[in-house]
Formats: C-alpha cells, structure tokens, sequence
C-alpha cells in the first residue's frame, strides 16, 4: 500500500513539480493544476480516518512531496482534512484547508499559515497541543525564506476540535519526513553534477576532495531517512513524541551540513537562481526552524532522559528499534 | 541510493537482553571502572564467564561449540556489554572477527582446533595487518613467509597489534609470493601462535598511558601448512570481506557512552534548557546509529554482504564518538560532584583519535562510500 500511494504520488510530483512551477509558486501562485491532479487521484482525503491508507502511508507521500520541493502545503491540507473530518461539519472537498499555529496571546491571528490565502478553512494548533478550527477573514501574506507562504490570518468562527493526536508532534514529523526526501534529492544533484561538470581535464567527482564530501553528505542522507522512518514506525506508541523528537533533530543536523557541502560541490552555479538547487535547500533551511528546531525537540528528549536518570538511559534507547 | 530497512528484534531478544543484565549485575566486581570502548578493558577471567555463558561465538555452528543463534541476538548481547562499559577486549577480535573468518575461508580442521576455545571464552585472537610502513594501504605488507617443509617461515613486523602480549594467536596478512604487476596476488593469512619460538612482542605505550598495542617481530617463525586459512595467496579477498563485514556492529557508536552516562548524571533531573538540549541531541545520534547499525545486522542475517553501508555506519559512527565528549564537555556544568564526570571525559578523550583511525581510517571509509555512490 505504501509504495503504490507513494508510486502514483511520484508520478504526479514528476510531472507537476518543474522548475517553473516552482519559481512561479514563489511568485505567489498557486499551483492549481497539481493540486488538482491530487485530487482527482484521492490524495487530498487519505489521511482521513476512513480512507483505507494508515498514516505511515501519507508520510511515505511526504517524503515523496519533499524529494519534489512539492510546492503546496501537502501536509497540512491532508492533516487539517483528517482534523475537521473528525469534526463531522461540512466535510472536505477539493478546497483547501491548511494549518496554522495559534498566537499565544490571541485565538483570533493565527500565524505562520502554509498558504493561508488560498485556504477555505484553517486549523490551528497551540503550544500546548490544543487544537482548533477557523474560517479566514482577513490575511498578511508573509512567506518563510525558500519563499513559501507562511500568512498571518485573522480568523473568526473559531471552535475546539476534538483531536485526541499529538499534532504538534505529527506537523515536526511531516516537516521530518519532506526534509528527507529532499535531501535525497539534494545528494542526488550533487553526485549527478560532480560527475557532469569537467575541470582540469575530468569530472570533479574524480577528486578525492569532492569523494569525501559526498560521501559525508550520503551518510548524513541515509541517518536522516533513517531517523524520519523510525519516528513513522512508532505512530500511536507512547514514545511517539520522543521519537518524533529524534527525527527533527537528527534531520536538523544533517540539513545544515548537507546543504554547504553540496552547495560547494555545484560551485557558482549552484548559487543562481536559475539552478534547481535552491528550491531544495532552502526548504530544508527553512523546514528546520519550523515546527520546533532541533534544539526545541532535543530538549524535549533530553529532560524526559533527565527525568528517568543516568543509570536509565541505556534502557530507554536500547528500547527503540 | 543506500537504504536502511527497519528491522524489528525477533521475539525473545528482551528475555535474553534481561540475562544480560543480570549477569552484568551479578559480575559488577569486574566493571569497577566502565568503559565502552571495546579495546580497553581485557579480562581473560570475565570472558570465560561470559563463555560459559553461551555468548561467545554464539551464532556459530554447534558443531564447534556455538549457538547457533541470530545477529540479532549476538546484536544485543554486544550492545548490552559495551553499554554497561564492560571488559571485552580479550575475546573481541576471536569473536567479531577470526572466528567468521575460519568459519568463512578455514578448514574444517581449523575450525576443530580453534573455535571451540573460542567459545568458551579461552583462547584469544589478534588481527596481524598493519606494519611499520602499512596502514591504510594494506597490499603494501613486506612480512614473508617462505616455503619450508611442511610449512612456513615467517620474518617481518607487525605494528599496532591490540592485545598481542595477553592474546594467544594472530591472524597476519603476509606475502607468499612477490609482488607482481596485481600486487592483491601473493597475499596470504597465516595463524599466528604468539608463543612460538621467534616472536617477539613490545608493547607500545599509547598517549592515554595504556598499553593495549604492541610491536610484534617475527624471526624465522615456523607455520604448518595446517595452519594457512583458505588457499594460499587468496589473502587480499580474505581480508577485504572480513574488514568490510565487521565495521558496524555497535562498538563502532558506542566507544564513549560512558560519558554520556556521566554527564547525564551530573546535569541531574532537572537541567537547563541548554543542557537538556545536549542530552537530547547526542540521544537523537544514538537512537539513528543503533537502527542504522540493527539494519546492517539483518541484511547480514539475510546473507547479504553490506559493504559499503557498513562503512557508511562505521564513519558516522566513529565522527559522533569523537562528537560525543565535545557535547558533553561544553553543556557540562560547573557545579555537582565533577569527579566520575571528569574522569571518564578525560579517558574517553584521550582514547578518541584512535576512533577514526582503527578498523580503517575515516579517509578510507569515505573512499569505499565514494565508489559505492558511482564517484570513483
């Protein structure tokens, strides 16, 4: 199941996700014609309750939508559908819903809102995992730094949705899972260009520099899928949080490295905006800050190991698998 | 595109993880001060308890004495010994490594005589490759070992050779032929009896102060042909799958997890948010490493020959090792009772450089990876 949704999801990716649509999506429009493809292939409804697929499905779609620099907010329309679902309302159409976060001080402006001004409704999640449903009214777009939008909404009607899940952990694991997928494609750019590009005779890739560097960027690759795998796989256990926890940071740290390393390898060229390599690494520098940094996820681990004591640590991490 | 499949322990693991630990529990006497890295601690007494134990050898066949179990459990029983900071260096090599080795390429009769000593925790192997001018380019090896009647003479030096001077037998890497235009021809594996006459061992002091390497000399020393694993000069394919197959098991991540144990304890129960963040970020490391490296194991357990994620493990793995005490070190408080804090810091941090250096160096790893990645 999970590698046929993820299969029809690539292929649409592979279609819809060109360079031009990127660089118009940051331009500020929306691209309609995926979204609509999406839909028409059920993708908008499967992390509803009753839609056949387990949530480790729409992860492994993610992962894909990350590997494509996917530019609309997957995740959060396919959760905000499974949130209002639950609401039993009005129900999802094609429209789309988005997720926002709730200003501490006031449940009316809602922040950081993926494409809240295309949205029809919004969900909102709090600090404290409390979440919560609105219609927009008005909207300050605002966009993070690889250009997405990330809108201040004013939103009225709002309502207490009844969402037993931790959401915030599930939006820093989606944010995982896309970070993934896109550094596998950032690995793949950089070993395609090192074995392209031609100086002193050959092809990059034959200095042993360059060898080191990309094999440093696979092993950062390869631990942060694993780590984002891991935290899917314990969906619905109580150690989903810490293992989400796991993930955002282990993911964070090799965004940092893998994006200089394989910007050094694709040299001037990588640093125009005419090349594709942007579109990924700056999702990836931007996906780390959201949803809680590492360091917010790292410390939410690191008290619950302070909390159980020294001589406990060993029990609790040999207890992952 | 490297993958790392999930792997699920099979059912009975825990029970015997639990074992484990009880029997950890009941020989605290031998672990007065842990530590995890693999190579420090040599206790021929605490290996022939852990022989008796069955967790020697223990997915060998029981015909020579194993146990016939799975790298899942022999998985567990390692990560718990190296966890706890246990002495292990005795047994380490015989069992991670020389005995695989008779197993894959040695006789029948190899195998007789050797490994059931093995497994009861009494007979103790060296690895012989490394020599005064070869390290990473290890077809450079000048020890020979010359045709006699009925055997070998061997003359040459080893360099580096862990636990010669306790140990009872090496496994060297030595030239039965010379060099030619393939110079991987002409290379054998020869066991080694560091008893024999024409051996001598010098034990090199190391910069922690430890002496657990040695200088190993060879004068006219006499092998059997009995004595020779596989096919004379089939050494250099030998000794590249034992390398490749033994580099991510988790000593490779866990050398200086006693620090972390001991910082943990010194930043108490409720830390900073500076603090907390260090613990949780070296637990995000680990908690990767340890799938990452119980993924190597069942592909292993599948008869497959992971090469080069294994040495994708083993260079992760190794840099977070020598990362670990840096973490630690700039959370660390001021204030508490420093004194176990301090003291593994300072052992741990003094053993580190030979993390990326031991097993093959971090410059060669990088250099396997590259090639599985279709660079070079």
């Amino acid at each position: 199941m999970e590698q046929m949704l993820a299969d029809a999801a690539e292929r649409i990716f592979r279609d819809q996700c060109a360079k031009e649509i990127l660089d118009a999506a940051e331009e500020g429009q929306f691209p309609a014609r995926l979204w609509q493809l999406l839909c028409e292939n059920g993708f908008q409804l499967m992390a509803m309750p009753d839609s056949g697929a387990e949530l480790a499905d729409v992860f492994a779609v993610l992962r894909v939508a990350g590997r494509f620099a996917a530019p609309l907010p997957l995740a959060e329309a396919l959760l905000a559908n499974r949130w209002l679902g639950e609401e039993g309302g009005d129900g999802p159409t094609d429209a789309l819903n988005t997720v926002g976060l709730v200003a501490e001080d006031d449940n009316t402006h809602w922040r950081d809102v993926p494409w809240g001004r295309a949205a029809r409704r919004i969900v909102g999640v709090a600090d404290d995992g409390g979440v919560f449903a609105g219609t927009p009214v008005a909207v300050t777009q605002a966009v993070n730094l690889a250009g997405e939008p990330r809108d201040q909404v004013e939103v009225q009607d709002v309502e207490p949705l009844p969402c037993a899940e931790p959401a915030p952990a599930l939006l820093a694991l989606a944010r995982a899972a896309q970070s993934a997928g896109a550094l596998e494609r950032v690995l793949e750019l950089g070993i395609g260009y090192a074995l392209e590009r031609e100086q002193f005779g050959r092809p990059i890739a034959r200095f042993q520099a360059v060898q080191h560097m990309l094999a440093m960027v696979a092993a950062e690759v390869a631990a942060a899928g694993r780590a984002s795998d891991a935290a899917v796989a314990a969906i619905g256990s109580e150690r989903f949080a810490f293992e989400v926890a796991a993930a955002k940071s282990r993911v964070g740290e090799a965004v940092g490295l893998v994006a200089e390393a394989v910007h050094q390898v694709h040299g001037a060229m990588g640093f125009t905006y005419e090349h594709q390599l942007h579109h990924f690494t700056r999702r990836l520098w931007a996906w780390r800050d959201e949803c809680g940094s590492e360091t917010y996820w790292q410390a939410l681990l690191g008290r619950r190991l302070c909390a159980l004591g020294a001589d406990q640590v060993w029990d609790f991490l040999a207890t992952s698998s | 595109m490297l993958q790392f499949d999930p792997v699920q322990l099979p059912e009975g693991t825990e029970a015997l993880r639990h074992e484990v630990r009880d029997f950890l529990a009941a020989n605290a006497d031998r672990i007065s001060a842990p530590n995890s890295d693999f190579s420090s601690g040599h206790d021929a007494e605490f290996s022939a308890r852990l022989g008796e134990r069955g967790w020697i050898g223990m997915t060998w066949p029981k015909a020579y004495g194993g146990a016939e179990r799975s790298f899942f459990e022999r998985y567990v029983v390692t990560e718990e010994l190296l966890a706890a900071g246990a002495p292990v260096s005795a047994h380490w090599i015989a069992d991670r490594q020389s005995g695989p080795l008779l197993l894959g390429s040695g006789s029948e009769d190899q195998c007789a005589r050797y490994l059931p000593a093995i497994v009861r925790g009494r007979s103790f192997f060296s690895i012989g490759m490394s020599e005064p001018g070869t390290g990473s380019d290890l077809a450079s090896v000048r020890t020979t070992a010359k045709r006699v009647a009925g055997g070998w003479r061997v003359n040459g030096t080893k360099l580096w050779t862990t636990g010669a001077h306790l140990n009872h037998y090496m496994i060297a890497l030595v030239r039965t032929a010379p060099a030619k235009d393939n110079r991987h021809a002409g290379l054998s594996q020869l066991i080694i009896d560091l008893a024999a006459p024409g051996v001598a061992i010098r034990p090199i002091r190391n910069m922690a102060g430890g002496e657990d390497f040695n200088e190993v000399v060879f004068d006219d020393v006499f092998v059997t042909d009995a004595d020779v694993v596989g096919e004379p000069g089939n050494g250099w394919s030998q000794v590249t799958s034992e390398l490749g197959y033994e580099r991510s098991g988790p000593e490779r991540f866990l050398s200086a997890f006693r620090v972390y144990v001991e910082f943990v304890r010194l930043v108490g129960a409720d830390p900073e948010r500076f603090e907390a963040a260090a613990v949780g970020r070296i637990a995000a490391h680990l908690m990767t490493l340890r799938r990452m490296s119980m993924s190597v194991a069942g592909m292993l357990e599948n008869g497959k020959a992971p090469n080069v994620e294994a040495a994708l493990v083993k260079e992760l793995g190794n840099n977070f090792e020598k990362l670990l005490p840096e973490i630690a070190r700039a959370a660390a408080p001021s204030g508490g009772d420093q004194e176990r804090f301090r003291r593994t810091y300072a052992e741990t941090l003094l053993l580190s450089p030979s993390f990326t250096l031991r097993g093959g160096t971090r410059e060669i790893l990088r250099g396997v990876i590259a090639r599985g990645l279709g660079l070079r």
